[in-house]
């Protein structure tokens, strides 16, 4: 296994790499951006000169660059955020209700869509010509083609407005005021907020495993192996279970990818239906240029991406007998 | 009862441009314990029928009529269920690619279990010891049942296959060119495996193969198809000995043998027929060279032959010997006889310690370390001479370095070492500024001709293509096209010029692949496994056409294939390649009679014999070659050689060590010359190596 380990290593450093290079992209592109927040609270006569220049000695503002960047890499890397410029509040306690509202969220609606979705796919892959083929690619391909805030829009005016089954907007209704997570998922009304959004990502994500999957069949079945199979005796569904498991790896390498890209939320979707995610908060801290909390979520989007990847690359060398663990590829 | 009955099969394709007939009205049975052979060219629907019994035939393949009875049971009546449970259990499958027949993400013993499983109600424990026994029956390391596909190479991966074939011990076997694509010495063993087993327990074995030769050494019982007709069938000593159908002649005539090397062999010239429609006429007519009018009319029915096992379908069966005897002469089949041994020329190309090696990949950390990189010696210090309008052949099993050294001595690579001379100037002169004059004088042929042309060019733009590349004869463009048409025998050239290789036949795309290497005139071809994707009949045209472009044209060719019978058919002289240098070297009359080397000498016993009264030794080489990087010190044959002593370990022979006029091999006690003291001569005769088929090492822990 040891070059199994090897392989590891060297994924894990690349990793590490990519890592530090989003960090720094993250640190200078916030310096150049114009403005700084405190322009807007200044201009609103809120502060005077003298608090400003305390604030920014606090926020360690005053200092050279190159100090600053190492100070903000030591406390970054560390997961220490520091605090929210306009919240008044740290960081991590801003973003992590937002994160896990997310990955609530869109975790499940993946791994749902992953599953059913490829096995469909599998399945007309292999009974290829059929009604129900080109159905699903039909269904499939206009709901990742459109974009997802239409789809939402559509579902929330027939199941929300006219039929009236589903709330249309937020996670909780007003008047609930959960204390802590458990209290917050664990209840009726939170699904009952949950079925819509759920669906629309399901349907959105979708698209691209139901494709891969049948793309994958349909590539296998003529295969010899699959003939020998069937000489063997194999029935119908064992045979197909042979064509799936050796289409598996791309789907699995894709799943793996689009995880990570779960951490950024589905922006669109989550204004769509008022869901208080990690993408629609981003977009506030943009607006109002809160320095850390901008920081910390692109951090920690960058950083789901990097590691996806890395799991990726490890399930592929897992999972695929014939690859060359030591061998190249690009990173 | 016979085990197999099949009755007036037919079987038909549907595709986009109408109906394929691919097997016609086809009978004939099996007995218990009975090797049957099935043989034909390429189409003419062995796989199909082989489908068909086992109920493998793609979704738009059907079975028009007949039956095919099985222990009394007509198969093509089962339900999808009542057939599962037949397959493997009583009829089990050696597919014809074993390359990428076995599952890539799930271990060999796995597959195996799968099979095992599927029909038995044997626990997990149990499967796996059977797979292990299974595994040592086919001489595979039982410690490996746990490898995946691509760890094996593709003689193992038959074995594989083999082995599970064996799993169930079926009362039929059915092997789909078992052995096409493997080099003749792993295609020896494996019949022999197959055979040895199936003798064992006392299966029936369906055979299906194009080459006569293995079906004469294994099968009792054989038929000749041919457009899905069956032409003749009976037992293998009646038919192959004494052929009655016209098509049997031309196909056993195709079939190159050793011994009579400057015997041209006889093709079949022409194409396979039309399938799209059922047989009005006989299937044959069109290239049969006795075809009367009656031919014409209908398609004979096979006939029984008086007091033999014996049936055949021609019109004119009863003058069979007559044709038996034209059959031979070339003129019969329109092939000009073309046999005059043409003085060979002055030297052409001339290479002295050619080497090329290369680099292996090192990981990150010994680069940084700055360690020497290991070297694959893949040309190892090959000195060679070919003159004009000679062909010097050169032959080895896979990986001994052949392609390489074709391409190096075609500069598509950059020699490492060694000297390297064409048409009187050194390497370094065409590697400064000469390789265009270089190019158009040195012409290669590759692997498959077919893959080569671009569907979307007509004939003239192929073939003008390199013309217009070179700049060569540009003015008379036309002319120079149409020449070389007319010189690869594609008559007359005007009709060709304007089609699309879709339009053509095998062989005659593969003619206008030749002809793109010899519209530039050039002075030397390089030809690497031109023939290896092709049937009998097309092979020994490309063979025919090559031999005569050497005596006509006056160039020098270089043959590069592992198929020693038809290198000897071909060549005038032949280099013997092992581990990346030529271990035997001489006219090709001599070392097919007296080889010298070891090796050579297990090549050539490797071979198939088409003529079943003949015995033969089978040669069972012990091992594969071992790794290049990692050579063994002096000899290099010497783990597989069963000569070896204590003094070929120590020091590698030269080529000179034997030498006797222009024959010259690397071995210090070779074949054919008894030795002065040493009393080796009873070894050399019999089995080499282990008559089981040797195990790579498996150490202590073979058995649990
Ligand atoms: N799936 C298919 N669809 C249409 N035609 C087919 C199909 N498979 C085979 N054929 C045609 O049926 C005929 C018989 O093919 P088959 O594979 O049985 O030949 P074969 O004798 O096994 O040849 P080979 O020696 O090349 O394996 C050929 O003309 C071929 O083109
Ligand atoms: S029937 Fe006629 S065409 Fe057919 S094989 Fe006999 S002689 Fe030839
Ligand atoms: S030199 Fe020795 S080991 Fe090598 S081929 Fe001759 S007898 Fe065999
Ligand atoms: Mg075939």
């Amino acid at each position: 296994m040891s070059e199994f380990q090897r392989f590891l290593a060297k994924r894990l450093a690349i990793s590490i790499l990519l890592t530090l290079v989003a960090v720094s992209v993250i640190f200078v592109v916030l310096r150049l951006l114009p403005g700084s927040p405190f322009e807007s609270l200044v201009t609103a006569g809120n502060l005077s000169q003298q608090q400003i220049t305390e604030i920014r000695a606090m926020y360690g503002l005053d200092q050279p660059m190159w100090r600053q960047y190492l100070s903000y890499l030591q406390s970054i890397l560390l997961f220490q955020f520091g605090y929210s410029i306009l919240r008044s509040q740290p960081v991590w306690g801003v973003l992590a209700p937002r994160l896990v509202n997310t990955l609530i969220l869109l975790v499940p609606a993946l791994v749902t869509t992953a599953v059913l979705s490829s096995l469909l796919g599998m399945y007309v892959g292999w009974n290829r010509g059929s009604k129900l083929e080109k159905l699903s690619i039909i269904a499939t391909t206009f709901l990742r083609s459109t974009p997802v805030f239409i789809t939402g829009i559509l579902f929330v005016i027939i199941f929300a407005y006219n039929l009236e089954l589903v709330p249309a907007f937020g996670m909780r209704s007003i008047s609930a005021s959960p204390e802590g997570y458990v209290e917050t998922f664990a209840s009726l009304d939170f699904l009952h907020h949950y079925i819509l959004p759920f669906t629309v990502s399901v349907l959105y994500y979708s698209g691209d495993f139901l494709l891969l999957a049948r793309n994958g069949v349909v590539e296998k079945r003529g295969s010899e192996f699959l003939k020998l199979h069937r000489a063997k005796g194999l029935s119908e569904m064992q045979q197909l279970a042979r064509a799936g498991r050796n289409s598996m790896l791309p789907i699995l390498t894709y799943f793996a990818l689009r995880l990570g890209m779960i951490f950024q939320g589905l922006i669109l979707l989550e204004v769509v239906f008022g869901w208080p995610g990690i993408g629609r908060e981003l977009v506030l801290a943009i607006q109002q240029q809160d320095y850390p909390l901008v920081q910390a979520a692109v951090f920690i989007m960058a950083l789901a991406v990097i590691v996806a990847n890395l799991v990726a690359d490890v399930l592929y060398a897992y999972f695929d007998p014939t690859v060359s663990t030591s061998g190249g590829g690009a990173a | 009862m016979s085990l197999l009955d099949i009755t007036d099969l037919t079987v038909t394709y549907s595709t986009d441009s109408g109906t394929v007939h691919a097997v016609n009205d086809v009978s004939f049975s099996i007995d218990e314990g009975v090797n049957y052979g099935l043989a034909g060219e390429s189409g003419s629907g062995k796989s199909t029928l082989a489908e068909a019994v086992l109920g493998l035939l793609p979704s738009n393949g059907s079975v028009e009529s007949g039956s095919i009875e099985f222990q009394g049971r007509d198969l093509t009546g089962l339900s999808e269920r009542e057939r599962r449970d037949v397959l493997w259990e009583d009829i089990a499958y050696i597919p014809q690619s074993a390359m990428d027949s076995l599952d890539p993400v799930m271990s060999t013993g796995a597959q195996i279990r799968q099979a095992i499983q599927t029909h038995r109600n044997v626990t997990d424990d149990k499967a796996r010891a059977r797979v292990r026994e299974l595994f040592e029956i086919v001489g595979l390391d039982p410690d490996r049942i746990d490898d995946y596909p691509h760890e094996f190479s593709g003689g193992m991966r038959q074995r594989v296959t083999i082995a599970m074939a064996l799993a169930l011990e079926p009362d039929l076997i059915i092997a789909d060119e078992p052995t096409t694509g493997l080099d003749v010495i792993v295609q020896d063993k494996i019949i022999d495996k197959i055979l040895e087993i199936q003798d064992r327990m006392d299966s029936s074995l369906l055979l299906i193969t194009h080459e006569i030769g293995v079906i004469a050494e294994t099968c009792d019982e054989l038929s000749i198809l041919y457009g899905g007709k069956a032409m003749e069938q009976g037992s293998v000593d009646n038919v192959l000995v004494n052929p009655t159908n016209p098509y049997t002649m031309g196909l056993k005539n195709s079939f190159p043998e050793i011994e009579e090397g400057d015997q041209d062999p006889v093709s079949i010239p022409g194409s396979p027929p039309n399938l799209s429609e059922s047989p009005s006429a006989c299937v044959f007519k069109d290239r049969c060279p006795f075809a009367t009018e009656e031919c014409e009319a209908s398609h004979p029915d096979l006939v029984d032959l008086p007091n033999r096992n014996h049936r055949s379908a021609c019109h004119h069966v009863t003058k069979a010997a007559q044709m038996r005897r034209d059959a031979t002469d070339p003129e019969t089949w329109g092939i000009p006889d073309s046999h005059d041994e043409s003085d060979r020329g002055e030297v052409l190309l001339e290479t002295d310690g050619l080497e090329k090696y290369y680099e292996q990949s090192q990981p990150l950390l010994e680069q940084l370390r700055g360690n020497d990189p290991n070297y694959v010696r893949a040309v190892d210090g090959v000195s060679l001479r070919v003159r004009r309008s000679e062909i010097l052949g050169i032959a080895g099993e896979s990986g001994c370095g052949k392609s390489t050294l074709g391409e190096t001595i075609a500069l598509l690579k950059q020699p490492t070492g060694g000297e390297f001379v064409f048409d009187g100037e050194p390497y370094e002169h065409y590697a400064d500024g000469n390789m265009r004059e270089f190019r158009r004088k040195v012409q290669i042929i590759f692997q498959d001709p077919f893959d080569s042309l671009n569907p979307r060019q007509t004939v003239r733009q192929l073939v003008g293509e390199p013309l217009t590349i070179h700049d060569y004869r540009t003015e008379e463009r036309e002319r120079a096209i149409i020449e070389t048409l007319e010189k690869v025998g594609l008559t007359p050239a005007r009709k060709f010029l304007d089609q699309y290789p879709h339009q053509l036949s095998g062989g005659q795309r593969q003619r206008v692949a030749v002809a793109k290497a010899l519209v530039l005139d050039p002075d030397f071809l390089i030809c690497d496994e031109p023939a290896s994707m092709l049937d009998v009949s097309l092979k020994v045209n490309l063979l025919n056409l090559l031999r005569e472009l050497a005596d006509t044209e006056d160039i020098g060719i270089v043959y590069i294939s592992h198929d020693l019978a038809s290198l000897v058919q071909v060549s005038d002289r032949l280099a013997i390649m092992y581990l990346g240098r030529v271990i035997e070297e001489g006219d090709v009359e001599s070392i097919a009679a007296e080889p010298k080397h070891p090796y050579t000498t297990s090549l050539l016993a490797a071979a198939p014999e088409k003529d079943p009264t003949v015995d033969r030794d089978r040669v069972l080489l012990d091992g594969e070659p071992p790794d290049p990087v990692d050579l063994p010190s002096g000899c290099v044959f010497a783990p597989r050689c069963p000569k070896a002593e204590d003094e070929c370990r120590e020091s590698e022979p030269g080529l000179d060590t034997v030498r006797s006029g222009e024959h010259r091999a690397a071995c210090y006690f070779p074949d054919g010359e008894t030795p002065a003291a040493d009393d080796l001569a009873d070894d050399r005769s019999g089995t080499y190596g282990d008559p089981e088929f040797s195990s790579p090492a498996s150490g202590d822990s073979a058995s649990d």
